[in-house]
């Protein structure tokens, strides 16, 4: 029976974040992302989310979801639901309350040489 | 070998690049890498509607139904939901243990780097939209099989087409408060298990035993004792089956010394009888068949047309005027196809007879005026307005 649901556990159900950014993510060299870093991201002292990707920063706000997402994750490692097909096994590994919206565009990084630590 | 974490040093280099001041920033910096299943899509998003987030975190399930032919539906204890993808142009990415300036600022022990791993990542989420229960089927799937009395002959050999409440559930596209709700509508009842309609027939002879006994005993319609009748009728039927005719077809009540009597609902009871004389034609003289209904029902009850909304159409255009069975739960549960149809049986509807064939096509809030506005074009004709389809019926 496909079925969606916070199955057990302990405590409740997990509380991750969003992060919403323009346009595609690609890593940096040919290799897979995966392990690859993305980048650093602060907070200002008066909670603006500030991300710094590459040659980049961004700067953005914390936005609380109207409507909270479900992380939804298939079992049997099957691929991602498509449009057609949403049926099948999911378990509800987290909800989303709140995302960061990185909307400004970007503002290059100017670096000289990298200072070596 | 594992990549190795940034470091506060290089964290600390990076922001001196790009020139930012530390002592404008909280203290603590969140280092966000892809985990190590990121790309794999195993995740997805489902937006949640009011009242499904406090569902979940209450420990309640959410279900997704529909068989391969049928489009998905997401449905809570008591809610059913269309699915649909929605794209963004924008990447998301969800992130687990990721804290918020809040958090960071209320936990004042909290780490100077946390190290955060993106668990996935996507450009499009499922959206979800209230939508009517697809019931249709419920009814159809217990139609293959209804109940035609101990006596049968049928009931011995086929148990293929039997559906207790489990299977139901996994058939139709509806929650379980709505498929529950559903089977007290169409009087269904649980034999043996599986859930049952009983076959028309079969129905009007059981309601025709009670009306029958009311009458010898000169009970008042409004108090009809169930102790009596299931002594009286309990020889000529399960007692099961007459307790249940008396609640389809009466409202039950307790007197104070605890006896249960039952109210006869009249406006059934003369509706059902109606269908039984209007099943065996195409369509009747309508002065004669209202002469013949008044005559068939119990003592005391009034025929009255309006007791046949959504069950049988009146022609006023025929000379004589005629009337002919024609039941809402026979008609197509699509709304473009409920009206496809009722086009074709009649070109031109007023308002008061088309709404009993269109009224349980509405949404949560949605008006009959509302699905007329969208669904037909109307015109006046004799000085009545009139509804007729937007597009040419083949």
């Amino acid at each position: 029976l496909p079925c969606l649901s916070y199955s057990g556990g302990t405590g409740a159900l997990a509380q991750w974040i969003l992060v919403e950014l323009q346009g595609e993510v690609e890593p940096r060299q040919s290799r897979s992302l995966a392990g690859s870093l993305l980048g650093d991201l602060h907070y200002t002292c008066e909670g603006i989310p500030v991300l710094i990707v590459g040659h980049h920063i961004l700067y953005g706000k914390v936005v609380q979801l109207e409507k909270p997402f479900a992380v939804l994750v298939k079992q049997g490692g099957a691929p991602q639901p498509s449009p057609g097909e949403p049926q099948g096994h999911y378990t509800v590994t987290a909800l989303i309350k709140t995302k960061l919206l990185f909307k400004t565009r970007p503002k290059p990084i100017i670096t000289h040489v990298p200072r070596k630590v | 070998a594992a990549m190795s974490e940034r470091s506060r040093a290089e964290v600390d280099a990076t922001l001196q690049t790009a020139k930012l001041n530390p002592a404008e920033l909280l203290p603590a910096v969140h280092c966000l890498s892809f985990g190590p299943q990121a790309s794999a899509g195993e995740c997805c998003l489902l937006q949640l509607e009011p009242g499904l987030c406090a569902e979940l975190e209450a420990g309640r399930s959410l279900v997704i139904r529909g068989e391969k032919d049928e489009k998905a539906v997401l449905c809570s204890k008591d809610k059913t939901y269309d699915m649909k993808i929605a794209d963004t142009s924008n990447m998301l990415l969800f992130i687990p243990g990721c804290k918020t300036p809040e958090q960071l600022n209320a936990d004042a022990a909290s780490c100077n780097i946390i190290h955060s791993q993106i668990a996935g990542f996507s450009n499009n989420y499922w959206e979800l939209r209230r939508c009517r229960p697809k019931l249709k089927k419920l009814r159809k799937l217990l139609m293959e099989d209804p109940y035609e009395g101990p006596n049968s002959q049928k009931d011995q050999t086929l148990t293929f087409s039997k559906y207790t409440t489990e299977d139901l559930l996994s058939l139709i596209q509806a929650s379980e408060e709505e498929i529950l709700y559903q089977l007290q509508v169409i009087d269904a009842c649980k034999i043996e298990g599986y859930w049952r309609v009983l076959e028309f027939n079969y129905e009007m002879k059981l309601l025709d035993h009670v009306t029958q006994l009311i009458d010898s005993e000169s009970w008042s319609l409004n108090k009809v004792p169930l102790r009596t009748c299931l002594e009286e009728l309990g020889p000529l039927e399960p007692r099961e089956m007459i307790e249940h005719i008396l609640l389809s077809y009466g409202r039950k009540y307790v007197d104070d010394a605890g006896e249960v009597y039952f109210e006869m609902r009249e406006d059934k009871i003369c509706r059902a009888i109606a269908q039984m004389l209007l099943q065996n034609a195409v369509k009747f003289n309508l002065s004669e068949f209202q002469e013949v209904w008044q005559q068939s029902v119990p003592e005391g009850m009034t025929t009255r047309l309006d007791q046949l909304k959504g069950l049988a159409l009146v022609d006023k255009s025929s000379r004589p005027e005629t009337i002919f069975l024609l039941k809402v739960e026979d008609l197509p549960e699509d709304n473009q196809e409920r009206f496809n149809s009722l086009f074709s049986i009649r070109e031109k509807w007023t308002e008061v007879d088309i709404t009993p064939y269109i009224q349980d096509l509405c949404a949560e809030k949605q008006t009959v005026g509302a699905l007329l506005t969208k669904y037909a074009r109307s015109s006046m004709l004799n000085g009545v307005k009139v509804y007729n389809s937007r597009r040419p019926i083949s």
